[in-house]
């Protein structure tokens, strides 16, 4: 009698576990009901209109899904998203600068990739997809916690028109080293009395994390490096960060006026937009920028300079998309799935966002073929370091910035600026 | 039972024989709870919830670990912090003493019967109520190389002045802005002091042949002095927090030479996420401007005594 009781229990046991419920190991299934994801994301007007399309396209597709955008200034969003994520109103899925990524993984909030929503067997075969090193910012523990929409090179612009003006051929006569580039400064460089105006070329003086994207890979060529790869030894006085700071002290000499510039943290690229300076370092994202300028497509983009071409040094940085560890199950699988919904189509980033994604098979699409000097940001890319990697980022990036003003701006010795930054640095990391 | 019954009725009775004085009292607290609850709530608790954090290592996201006095000792030896302090303390100084003549000069000018007065008046506010990110905007388009300031300079025959691209320009830069924002407000405060004054005593001064001068230094200035506290005590403490224009348009740069201590507490709590160390900043700022605004209490009643 009590079996007779039971077995119409069990039989529905049984029936609700083959029917697919889930079960332990098995994969979790896309939610059914309704869900509401909340996106973050930093504002670049091509940028945010591009990813408010996936999000429409990726709702028709998964009508039960709701998508929130929350739009914040690159500026602040580090700070948004850490008060957000303390305060456990967090996003699902948020985006920051690569090199932050860092201090979320230390901090445990972030989710590492669900592998079977990439269809993948393991971390390295999702590696496999990007090009070499292509997701070392968010890889720890050999888990891969982000995944990169954009993955800048910095190059050099040149402005055709002012090198013509100045006698100068940019195809010919386009720098390829530090020197090359400081020889053509006395030509292209016009000063009227006490005001310049027109500058060579010029480091970034906007922004201390700029800063360091420049010397980064400046004190690379010389043979040397920032940070010890555990982050745990910082190398600012080194003889080849010292090497770095006093030739980008002499090249400001030669070739630019820092004191003279309209940059701003919102508008990097200014001067060279306003043909103020003839030669500038930036990404492949300020292409669509120069193209909306008066330059049009009356420019040239080279490589990063170098001390030694024959040993090439650049630098990669860019933005990610990471998932909130503290979200319901469920969030955490629709928010996968919408990031690799969205990075599906890096031919589109590039089109209409002018970011480069890391991944294989790029350089071989329609449009990367038709962006202007894709390969020389793609050749760039192959000879990068990402840009550095600490929970103390933003401190390593202002003592760096505190010296290169210090030495361009006050004429103070680099060595000691170095010596002083190495110190500050020290004791941070230290802590 | 007849216990009970007796005891019972006395308590509401008793209440309600407070007398008048008791219950105007007992009213006026009540009038003073919601705002005394709402200051308890979002002034004092987060000062001392603040004074907790700077005892403590704390990130926002990493359990705080208590450090005790640490964080308040590392401040001592920290160059950082030590130049940051030492660039407010120039920014006030250098700042504020101009506020206070200009301030004063104008509101005695504009107490005077001149044509359009109200107009003047108005027309000196100005700077007051544009929003202070507009200020900054627009004062860094007019700092620019080819900007307003440089081509006045330049009708004089001197070169442009790198105004904010400078270690030496640049806190003189942001102090331009700082006394332009702040001369009309204190402006005003002084022209509502100057009205408070009874005409009689300039009558009577006149009767005794006092000049303009005297009239000023013997009359004006002493009834003048409870505003003048009160301006410098307001004015000194409105300096120590200057923060949005340093931020935007300098950065606190270039080398340091404009990051005043709220800016550097921002950024060491925000861009740092050392939020133990920011609030020991916040403190050693609470205690500075405590300790000036009593030393200026205590100057200025010294006269009085």
């Amino acid at each position: 009698m009590t079996w007779l009781k039971l077995f119409p229990t069990l039989a529905m046991i049984v029936i609700l576990l083959v029917a697919g419920h889930p079960v332990v190991g098995a994969a979790a299934a896309f939610p059914t009901e309704n869900v509401t994801i909340e996106v973050w994301w930093h504002e670049y007007g091509p940028f945010t209109a591009y990813v408010k399309q996936l999000i429409e396209a990726y709702k028709k597709l998964h009508p039960n899904v709701t998508i929130n955008p929350t739009i914040a200034s690159s500026t602040d969003m580090n700070q948004k998203l850490t008060v957000a994520l303390a305060a456990g109103t967090g996003p699902d899925i948020m985006d920051a600068d690569a090199s932050y990524y860092v201090a979320y993984h230390a901090k445990g909030v972030l989710e590492p990739a669900n592998l079977e929503v990439f269809g993948v067997k393991s971390y390295e075969e999702l590696a496999g997809r990007y090009v070499s090193g292509g997701l070392a910012s968010g890889t720890f523990d050999g888990k891969i916690y982000t995944l990169p929409y954009q993955g800048n090179s910095m190059s050099l612009f040149i402005n055709n028109k002012l090198f013509a003006e100045a006698g100068l051929d940019p195809k010919k006569d386009a720098p390829k080293t530090w020197n090359d580039l400081m020889a053509l400064c006395p030509k292209l460089k016009k000063v009227e009395g006490q005001r310049t105006v027109r500058k060579a070329f010029e480091f970034p003086y906007h922004s201390p994390r700029w800063q360091l994207q420049d010397l980064q890979p400046m004190t690379e060529q010389f043979g040397g490096k920032i940070l010890s790869d555990d982050g745990k030894t910082a190398y600012l006085n080194a003889p080849a960060t010292v090497k770095a700071l006093t030739l980008w002290r002499d090249v400001t000499k030669a070739c630019g006026d820092p004191k003279n510039t309209k940059n701003t943290a919102s508008n990097p690229n200014q001067d060279y937009l306003d043909g103020f300076t003839a030669m500038w370092i930036t990404g492949p994202w300020a292409t669509p920028q120069v193209q909306a300028s008066p330059i049009k497509n009356d420019f040239t983009v080279v490589g990063f300079p170098q001390v030694d071409p024959a040993k090439p040094h650049t630098m990669v940085y860019g933005w990610a998309w990471g998932v909130n560890k503290n979200r319901p199950e469920k969030n955490k699988l629709v928010a996968w799935d919408f990031v690799k919904f969205m990075l599906s189509k890096p031919d589109e980033w590039l089109a209409k966002a002018g970011f480069v994604q890391p991944v294989k098979g790029v350089a071989e699409t329609e449009v990367a073929k038709k962006f202007p000097f894709f390969d020389v940001h793609m050749k760039d890319v192959q000879t990068a370091s990402w840009y550095l990697r600490s929970e103390q980022v933003n401190e390593i990036a202002q003592a760096v910035g505190r010296a290169v003003e210090a030495v361009v701006y006050d004429g103070a010795d680099p060595k000691t600026q170095l010596d002083a930054a190495q110190a500050a640095v020290e004791k941070v990391i230290k802590k | 039972m007849g216990v009970i019954a007796t005891a019972a009725p006395r308590a509401p009775r008793r209440f309600l024989r407070l007398n008048l004085t008791a219950k105007q009292a007992l009213f006026g607290y009540a009038i003073l709870l919601p705002t005394v609850a709402i200051l308890l709530v979002f002034r004092f608790l987060p000062m001392l919830q603040a004074f907790w954090i700077s005892l403590h290592e704390y990130d926002l996201i990493r359990p705080p670990r208590f450090v005790g006095l640490e964080n308040f000792i590392d401040l001592l030896w920290d160059p950082l912090f030590l130049n940051s302090a030492r660039v407010s303390v120039a920014y006030v100084v250098f700042s504020c003493v101009p506020v206070w003549v200009l301030s004063l000069g104008l509101a005695v000018l504009f107490n005077r019967e001149i044509r359009a007065r109200n107009l003047f008046r108005s027309a000196a506010f100005m700077p007051v109520v544009m929003p202070m990110v507009v200020n900054a905007l627009v004062w860094t388009f007019m700092y620019h190389q080819d900007g307003v300031v440089n081509t006045i300079l330049g009708w004089f025959g001197i070169d442009p002045v790198p105004w904010l691209r400078s270690s030496t320009w640049a806190l003189w830069a942001v102090i331009i802005i700082g006394i332009w924002r702040a001369t009309p407000y204190y402006m005003v405060i002084f022209l509502a002091g100057l009205q408070a004054i009874p005409n009689e005593y300039y009558e009577a001064a006149k009767i005794d042949g006092a000049d303009a001068w005297t009239e000023f230094r013997h009359i004006t200035l002493p009834l003048l002095k409870p505003t003048t506290l009160l301006v410098m005590v307001m004015s000194v403490i409105v300096a120590m927090k200057v923060f949005a224009v340093p931020l935007i348009m300098t950065g606190g740069g270039p080398a340091d030479s404009t990051r005043v201590l709220p800016l550097f507490i921002y950024q060491t709590a925000f861009e740092f996420f050392k939020m133990g160390r920011a609030a020991a900043m916040s403190v050693f700022l609470f205690a500075a401007v405590m300790v000036f605004t009593l030393f200026q209490i205590r100057l200025f009643s010294r006269g009085e005594d």
